[in-house]
């Protein structure tokens, strides 16, 4: 049985060799038979095509809407398919208040720019020193600490509820805002900011500086932090753009006027025309989009806190 | 600077014994080595001189004051490590003026003092330029002077030459044993590399599992090993057990004309190069292989006795596996180990 | 006997462990001293915005008077257990955010491979096409959604024209789809970080190998680079699920489907206002992910399923 399989298996391979070696073997075909590849796996022939379709789609899923929504904001009429009559500043100018109309975002808007830098600052002083002590050093209940920094484990809204709750009077301040994304964006700061320890020798540079003489402070401040710095800076970018758009934790907490930002957005939805509502997000997708600059800029993959090696 | 002295210094992590005790003064002016496999304690040793660790028990002095529980930055110990770790965000000449800085040295002499090292070092040209952009033997530089600056007490180098291609480890090898023997500086040098420590030290200690086997002169360690530890770690050695008696070792299958302290059973060191070849030796050993070195062709080879022994042949010679050579050893390079 | 005499010994030890890293003497206690002093900042921020409120919460939930703070009562864990509706609740978010999970993790993994495989055209334009998302927070994903699919939405007039039906019909914004399409829109980019995390450290030199031994594409992907990213797919399963289950702005403009967020925001509303049960059910959400992020970090490394 076996033995008969042999001869078999192999004429049936030659018979599938032949008529491909001669459509594109040419006068050479003799010499290169043993050569001659059989036909391409189906992967090969299939899984670029298709990994890239699935790529473009995702893309464009991705980016279209952002793309519209900010096209569509220079629009005077969205009626129809396509937003028509192009160009007018119509909508920027309500968004950015210069119409005198009740759309003007700006006021909403510094609010939670000026929130979020409060949250940013803090989160210079509360996660650089930890994000350096999780990876200079071994401690008891590290592993501990570092799942409770980096990974957020209670979300907004549920933060939120319990915020209001604890500081009825304090909760809903500014400083309630500026406490509450802070920790809620600290995991971002902190990731960012190891990171960009883990790149370097820290016991090596921590060692040189001190028996140079630099006391500990003065070698965090000195030579530890201006070597982070790209780290840091990209941890702030990160955490202040987040948080300028915070929305669950916002919406539990807040009460006064102005409205933050997300929060304004989400008073608006039904009043507001859906250009003024496209040119209201259009600023914040600027302020992303040059955060992503400025990010690719010091070596950050995008808006993330991976880099790039 | 110093005389440093270390007193049965002790670290224990946990239940791991990481230095056991080691009794050791490095004279001032002289460059120690410390050689060792890895895990034997060099590092432990050279991180609680620098006082990055505070030892379980003992006690390190500089010239005899007490600096156990001093912290690293009151010590004035200047460390070269073999990743450099200079500071990137400052420039050349920052890097090396820092530890005058720390000090409040006035900015003045601090650049007077950078500028003269970086002169003494030949990188004066590099002075402006970022750590990042310099090679690997520039940097290494740069971390040299940025140590001497604050004119240390002693002056710690672990492993600086790693990192670096064998002829540029040559050439930086003998300037910086130039360069510090001129400052007088007192210096410990930890590497695995035993011909450099050879080279670079005025003595050597060997060290292995925590405790000190040996400190001598770099021809005391090879030519007088201690014992098989060493004569193993330091070169090459074949250990030849015999009977001692008046003077003489009697192999089994040879007689070596060598003084034993005492008589008995005892362990011979014999290097490879003590075998010479001959038309009629006393031993025979059949070559087991045949390496070619270029330079010399590495035999190895079992003796009468079934030791395996590592010979060193001339190059011009052929030798094949499982042909007999004649042998003998020279009764002056061979060592009987206490 | 023993008892107070070891109660005694640890006392003091914890006395010289505290003393010694006040006042340290040895590098050891020094180093200390500093892991604390560094730890601090963050603990004092995390007790007060964090576990105080938290500690609160549970408070809540047991209280009698759940706007006052006063009695004890255990009605809201009752509701909890015997009301049907938050069962449903509980299941809607569970297959609703699962689902959308595992097609945003299969699609991360097709992205993720093109970027780090491929060489694509336009690479910067894709990879910040794809980590742009991460930057908005649901409640302009929802006037995303509806800007396409709302009944004046892009794609939904675009049907609309080309069928012949009516734009109102084919609107699909408030509809379920719409809002997975929501959550997919938040997922994607973040399952796809961590897999090109995840992809960066897998070696090409196997894969080259497995190619030179005869495997195809498909093979290599499957015998090799498979098992290589499985620990990425893991932590992008975890991070996705639980960026999923705090998805709330999307589902409060949509309000397509009722999830936990919703309704925790329900409890809390004018007219069924009900805190405490507000409270317990925010307790076992946090519990829950809690529980499902640790026995996931079995399996993965904890940087990997940060953020």
């Amino acid at each position: 049985m076996s033995d008969d399989a042999e001869p078999q298996r192999r004429s049936r391979s030659d018979a599938g060799v032949d008529p491909n070696s001669q459509a594109d073997g040419g006068s050479v075909e003799t010499t290169i038979e043993a050569w001659a590849p059989s036909r391409p796996a189906l992967s090969t022939r299939v899984g670029r095509p298709l990994v890239l379709g699935i790529v473009t789609l995702v893309v464009l899923v991705l980016s279209v809407p952002v793309v519209v929504t900010f096209v569509s904001s220079f629009a005077e009429t969205a009626t129809g398919i396509l937003p028509r009559g192009f160009v007018t500043f119509e909508h920027w100018r309500d968004v950015l208040g210069l119409g005198g109309d009740q759309m003007a975002v700006i006021p909403g808007l510094a609010f939670s720019l000026a929130i979020a830098t409060g949250g940013m600052m803090l989160n210079v002083v509360i996660g650089v020193p930890i994000a350096y002590a999780l990876t200079r050093y071994e401690f008891y209940a590290r592993d501990w600490l570092n799942t409770l920094a980096i990974v957020p484990l209670v979300p907004g809204v549920v933060l939120g509820l319990a915020f209001v709750q604890t500081y009825p009077n304090h909760g809903r301040s500014a400083l309630g805002l500026i406490a509450g994304y802070c920790l809620l964006k600290s995991p971002y700061m902190v990731l960012t900011v190891q990171s960009s320890f883990q790149s370097m020798d820290l016991v090596r540079l921590e060692e040189s500086a001190r028996s140079l003489g630099a006391s500990w402070p003065r070698t965090f401040l000195t030579v530890i932090v201006p070597h982070a710095k790209r780290g840091i800076l990209a941890g702030c970018i990160i955490t202040w753009t987040l948080a300028a758009a915070e929305f669950n934790f916002t919406f539990m907490v807040v009460s006064g006027s102005p409205d933050p930002f997300a929060v304004f957005l989400y008073r608006n939805t039904s009043n507001a025309t859906y250009m003024q509502q496209a040119a209201a997000v259009s600023v914040y997708f600027l302020l992303v989009v040059s955060a992503i600059a400025v990010l690719q800029l010091i070596g950050n993959r995008g808006f993330t806190t991976i880099r790039d090696q | 600077m110093s005389e440093v002295t270390l007193e049965s210094l002790t670290k224990r992590y946990g239940d791991e014994l990481a230095v056991d005790g080691i009794d050791l003064t490095i004279r001032d002016g002289e460059i120690l080595g410390i050689v060792g496999p890895s895990g034997c304690g060099k590092t432990t040793t050279l991180r609680t001189i620098a006082g990055f660790e505070t030892p379980t028990h003992g006690r390190v002095r500089f010239d005899g004051v007490d600096v156990t529980h001093v912290p690293p930055e009151e010590r004035h110990v200047g460390l070269v490590f073999q990743s450099y770790a200079l500071f990137d965000t400052m420039t050349v000449r920052e890097n090396v003026a820092f530890g005058l800085k720390m000090r409040d040295v006035p900015r003045r002499e601090r650049r007077e003092r950078a500028g003269a090292l970086l002169e003494m070092l030949d990188i004066s040209a590099l002075a402006d330029r970022r750590p990042t952009t310099l090679s690997g033997g520039q940097q290494q530089r740069v971390g040299l002077a940025r140590a001497l600056a604050i004119e240390p007490h002693v002056l710690l180098l672990d492993e600086p030459m790693t990192g670096l291609d064998a002829a540029l480890k040559t050439r930086l090898r003998t300037a910086i044993r130039d360069l510090l023997s001129d400052l007088g500086v007192t210096a410990i040098y930890v590497t695995h590399d035993q011909e450099e420590a050879m080279a670079m030290c005025d003595r050597i200690a060997v060290l292995n599992a925590g405790t000190v086997e040996q400190v001598g002169t770099p021809s005391a360690i090879y030519r007088r090993p201690a014992n098989a530890f060493v004569a193993n770690f330091i070169g090459n050695s074949t250990l030849l057990t015999g009977v001692a008696a008046d003077g003489r070792v009697d192999l089994g299958f040879a007689e070596l004309e060598v003084a034993a302290a005492t008589d008995g059973t005892v362990t011979v060191a014999v290097r490879p190069e003590a075998f010479e070849f001959e038309r009629e030796g006393p031993i025979n050993a059949e070559v087991t292989s045949a390496t070619y070195l270029g330079d010399r062709t590495q035999l190895t080879a079992t003796l009468p006795d079934e030791t395996t022994v590592a010979l060193h042949a001339d190059a011009a010679e052929t030798y094949r596996t499982g042909e007999t050579v004649s042998l003998s050893i020279d009764d002056t390079s061979v060592h009987v180990l206490e | 006997m023993s008892v107070p005499e070891s109660t005694a010994a640890s006392v003091r030890r914890v006395r010289t462990f505290v003393s010694t890293t006040a006042r340290p003497t040895t590098e050891r206690e020094r180093e200390r001293r500093r892991i604390a002093i560094m730890c601090l900042p963050f603990f004092a921020l995390a007790t007060v915005a964090g576990f105080v409120p938290l500690a609160m919460l549970v408070r809540m939930s047991v209280a009698a008077d759940a706007v006052w703070i006063e009695g004890w009562s255990l009605d809201a864990w009752r509701t909890l257990l015997t009301e049907p509706t938050y069962r449903r609740v509980a299941w809607n978010t569970v297959w609703f955010v699962g689902l959308a999970t595992i097609v945003s993790v299969v699609l991360g993994v097709a992205v993720a491979h093109a970027l780090e495989r491929y060489d694509l055209p336009f690479e910067r334009a894709v990879v910040a096409a794809v980590s742009f998302p991460i930057a908005l927070p649901g409640i302009i994903v929802a006037i995303l959604v509806i800007a396409m699919l709302g009944r004046q939405g892009l794609v939904t007039n675009a049907i609309a024209a080309v069928t012949g039906t009516s734009a109102i019909d084919l609107a699909s914004a408030t509809a379920i789809t719409g809002l997975f399409l929501g959550y997919v829109y938040s997922l994607v980019p973040r399952a796809t970080m961590v897999l090109r995390g995840t992809y960066a450290e897998v070696n090409t030199q196997a894969e080259e190998a497995a190619r030179s031994l005869g495997a195809s594409r498909w093979e290599t992907f499957y015998h090799v680079t498979l098992p290589e990213i499985r620990p990425g797919i893991a932590a992008a399963t975890i991070l996705t699920f639980r960026s999923g289950l705090a998805i709330f702005g999307t589902v409060l403009l949509l309000q397509s489907h009722h999830v936990v967020t919703l309704q925790i925001q329900r409890e809390i509303s004018v007219g069924t206002y009900r805190p405490d049960v507000a409270a317990a059910i925010g307790l076992v959400y946090v519990v829950f992910i809690v529980a499902f992020t640790f026995v996931g970090l079995r399996f993965v490394r904890t940087d990997t399923v940060a953020i």
